[in-house]
């Protein structure tokens, strides 16, 4: 079954280190580990991608159906959920009916993912933030969960290193919920945003700040300065924003020691159960369909949580029957999704409104860290944990004016100005929210496909009715009118930010992982991405899963040097 | 304005440099098949304006009806209306693709209108005086403030209901079209120089 392969590569098997996946956190593993001078493959299930086919300056009439292509319903029902996913750029995303999952009758879950070079980092929304203690160590604050096995000061030093390669910009403010970083010049806001920021200040005494932000304010680490034209999940020329392809996946190649491997689609881990340890991996090739193997000392899962899970769980063997490294029976479980739905939008009446369509747009918007629950806070009476805000202010086309003819187009152009808060809640690590295989579905290359399990509980239910109400009261305060109060829980998957499933933890018993990703069973065997995260916090996942998976190699590298691999 | 300029022939330069810049790996990659046809650089824009246009959805009645109505809901001021964007043309387009549901309630709402006009003027609505057209949306355009005089508390206002469906679909159809855009005032291009923000002086704002 070998042969194909090894005819197409025959020096470099078996590799040091076989990565699974090339988006945000698998391209860092390619790059740290190849830079460091091991002979890595880099594993990708989609295509290779060119900047000739990003599409942010093409203006929405030069589509065929202006974002409403009968193609996107056809064969992305669910990609089509996510506000990423549009006519320019729908075959970044997976075709649903090559990659379908099962989901229990009345608990929908939606999974949004893409399958190109790069995966989601491509389209992702670019807020950068780091979680604290209060996050790493909250089941010690408040009996619920488990700690995680590491705290900030571990992962403190690996958050430089990302932030300082990546280029976030943001300002500091020294809010204990939400540590500073290396920032790049923060953006501006909007005058809107400057008043609320002094209200909420002065009336609740939180903080509003400007998004920490995976954009380049000034040229930075060879790329260009972001020239604000606004749609980055269409690829973005000057490569201002940070997706994996043109700059992690870059230099793991051009160190000379990384293979990339394109179209293959992993199926699972092979073992040497003699040895007890990972010997590669089989993939199938997306394209011929071809059955390929790989063969390598270390196998890093980075394809995304649930994927790597998926691929864990397929890869059975007679020691291991419920799912390789899975003597805890933790695989799958504690499945995590921040909670969304619960916000406030509204209007300012005394800002000049006069919307210009010539005005920079700025790829980013405010955020507000959480301040419920905090260390130096009261304890809230119907919930635990927290949530924090996006949003923002500014002058919009007021699509909304009522009527019609003459005035009507008047009134458009005439404008509102707007203001709105969108909470993203803790989603707590629940045993009952799960994935396991779905033994009767497989998808187009004929891997088991996953049923996924998942609702958010009365914990996540009672925070985004505060995050309403609050979100309501602190529009109030910036003198916000016609305030839009939204209290919905949306399904999960929503937030695109899945989380869990081989969690980490000191216990074999109890968790999958150690605390530097290793899978307490198998030794040579690593997920390094966010199936990882003991518990969701509530600010978005991605930063602190490229920190976890840049202190893993280091330790991966520096065990390889000593031969313990 | 010269500022802004300026700021855009510099942007323009420096995306151009950076552009050979582009990574091996991804250059060396032949061209796909899995694009989109925006992807691969596909200009639609033109093709609604083709020469021998004809519906793919509705029939000839329901396409004048809809140019009548668009034109209404938004017409030639100092800039084109919608009868010039073409907007019955992107509509029916879409529809052609849409689900059968979301054809019949489309249908359903243009149905409303002639049944309405018929109702009061015993004509359909195209063949209207503009006053009548006008007399008629203005009773559908803005939502009953209350209907409890009639009776019917609390009931939805069916009316108001198809209106506001045929003037999203109108609306969207004109702003989202090249018109539409100019409209707005775009000048057609992508950059503008950096976002500026607020630029009272501190405190400004409190
Ligand atoms: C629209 C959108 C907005 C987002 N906004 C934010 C945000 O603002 N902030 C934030 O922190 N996060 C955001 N996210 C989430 C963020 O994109 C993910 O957390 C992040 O990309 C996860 O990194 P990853 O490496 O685990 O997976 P991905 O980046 O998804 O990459 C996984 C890669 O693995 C490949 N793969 C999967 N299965 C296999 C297999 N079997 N064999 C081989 N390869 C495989 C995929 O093709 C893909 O390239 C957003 C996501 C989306 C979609
Ligand atoms: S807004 Fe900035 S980062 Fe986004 S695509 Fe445009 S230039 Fe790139």
């Amino acid at each position: 079954m070998s042969g194909n392969y090894a005819q197409q590569d025959p020096l470099q098997q078996p590799y040091d280190a076989i990565v699974v996946g090339s988006g945000a956190t698998g391209g860092w593993a390619a790059k740290q580990l190849a830079e460091a001078g091991l002979r890595v493959a880099l594993l990708e299930a989609g295509r290779a991608i060119s900047p000739k086919e990003f599409t942010e300056h093409m203006p929405s009439y030069k589509l065929r159906y202006r974002d409403h292509s009968p193609e996107i319903v056809r064969t992305r029902p669910v990609q089509k959920q996510c506000y990423a996913c549009m006519e320019y750029n729908y075959e970044w995303f997976v075709n649903d009916l090559e990659n379908p999952y099962s989901t229990p009758a009345g608990k929908p879950f939606t999974w949004q993912r893409l399958r190109v070079l790069g995966g989601r980092s491509l389209v992702w929304g670019r807020q950068s933030y780091r979680l604290s203690d209060a996050d790493f160590k909250a089941a010690s604050r408040d009996g619920y969960g488990d700690d995680w096995p590491i705290s900030y000061a571990d992962l403190a030093p690996y958050y430089d290193i990302v932030e300082r390669y990546v280029g976030i910009s943001g300002a500091a403010e020294g809010n204990e919920m939400l540590p500073d970083g290396r920032f790049l010049p923060p953006m501006k806001m909007s005058c809107g945003e400057v008043l609320l920021r002094e209200r909420v200040k002065a009336k609740f005494g939180y903080t509003v700040t400007i998004g920490r932000a995976a954009v380049l304010t000034q040229n930075y680490n060879g790329r260009l300065a972001c020239h604000y034209c606004g749609p980055c999940e269409r690829g973005c020329m000057t490569f201002s924003y940070f997706s994996s392809p043109f700059t992690t996946v870059k230099d793991a190649v051009a160190s000379g020691k990384c293979t990339l491997i394109t179209n293959a689609v992993v199926s699972h881990v092979d073992m040497d159960n003699a040895l007890n340890k990972a010997q590669g991996v089989t993939y199938v090739d997306r394209l011929t369909r071809q059955v390929k193997e790989v063969r390598g000392k270390a196998v890093i899962l980075c394809a995304q949580a649930l994927e790597s899970t998926r691929i864990l769980l397929n890869s059975s063997t007679r020691e291991y029957p419920k799912g390789l490294a899975n003597s805890s029976g933790a695989l799958g479980h504690y499945l995590m999704d921040h909670v969304v739905g619960g916000g406030a939008s509204g209007r300012l009446p005394d800002f000049k409104t006069l919307p210009d369509a010539n005005e920079p747009q700025r790829p980013n918007g405010i955020y507000i860290p959480r301040f419920r629950n905090t260390p130096s806070g009261n304890k809230h009476s119907r919930f635990i944990r927290g949530y924090g805000y996006q949003g923002g202010a500014g002058a919009e086309f007021n699509m909304s004016a009522e009527g019609y003819g003459a005035s009507f187009k008047k009134a458009v152009k005439e404008g509102i100005y707007g203001i709105g808060l969108g909470g993203f809640g803790e989603s707590l690590a629940r045993w009952d929210n799960y994935v396991e295989i779905d033994t009767n579905l497989k998808d187009a290359w004929g891997i088991p496909a996953l049923h996924i399990v998942m609702a958010h509980g009365d914990n996540e239910v009672a925070l985004m009715e505060d995050a309403a109400a609050t979100a309501a009261e602190m529009l109030e305060s910036a003198g916000a009118k016609d305030i839009r109060v939204q209290a919905n829980v949306e399904m999960p998957g929503m937030a695109i930010h899945e989380l869990g499933t081989a969690r980490m933890g000191a216990d074999p018993k109890k968790a999958v992982l150690n605390p530097f990703n290793q899978t307490h069973d198998v030794k040579n065997l690593f997920v390094m991405d966010g199936a990882s995260f003991v518990s969701s916090a509530c600010q978005n996942p991605t930063l602190t899963m490229m920190a976890i998976t840049v202190r893993a190699c280091d330790q991966l590298i520096d065990r390889f040097h000593k031969n313990d691999i | 304005m010269k500022r802004r300029e300026l700021l855009r022939a510099g942007v323009l330069a420096s995306a151009a440099a950076a552009l050979p810049r582009t990574p091996a790996l991804a250059q060396n990659t032949a061209p796909s098949p899995e694009l989109t046809p925006a992807q691969s650089g596909v200009d639609a824009s033109k093709d609604l304006a083709a020469p021998g246009w004809k519906p793919l959805f509705l029939d000839a009645h329901q396409n004048e009806t809809l140019i009548v109505l668009s034109d209404l809901i938004l017409p030639a001021t100092d800039t084109p209306g919608a009868k010039e964007a073409l907007v019955n043309r992107y509509i029916d387009l879409v529809l052609a693709a849409e689900t059968p549901e979301t054809q019949r309630a489309f249908l359903n709402s243009l149905g409303y209108l002639d049944g309405e006009s018929m109702r009061r003027y015993q004509a359909a609505f195209r063949y209207l005086k503009r006053e009548d057209q006008d007399d008629l949306l203005h009773a559908l355009a803005y939502p009953r403030a209350n209907s409890g005089w009639t009776g019917e508390a609390g009931g939805p206002d069916v009316g108001h209901g198809h209106f506001e469906q045929l003037k999203q679909r109108i609306i969207t159809a004109y702003y989202s079209s090249q018109t539409g855009e100019r409209e707005l005032g775009w000048d057609g291009a992508f950059a503008h120089g950096s976002y500026e923000g607020c630029n009272h002086p501190e405190g400004s704002h409190k």
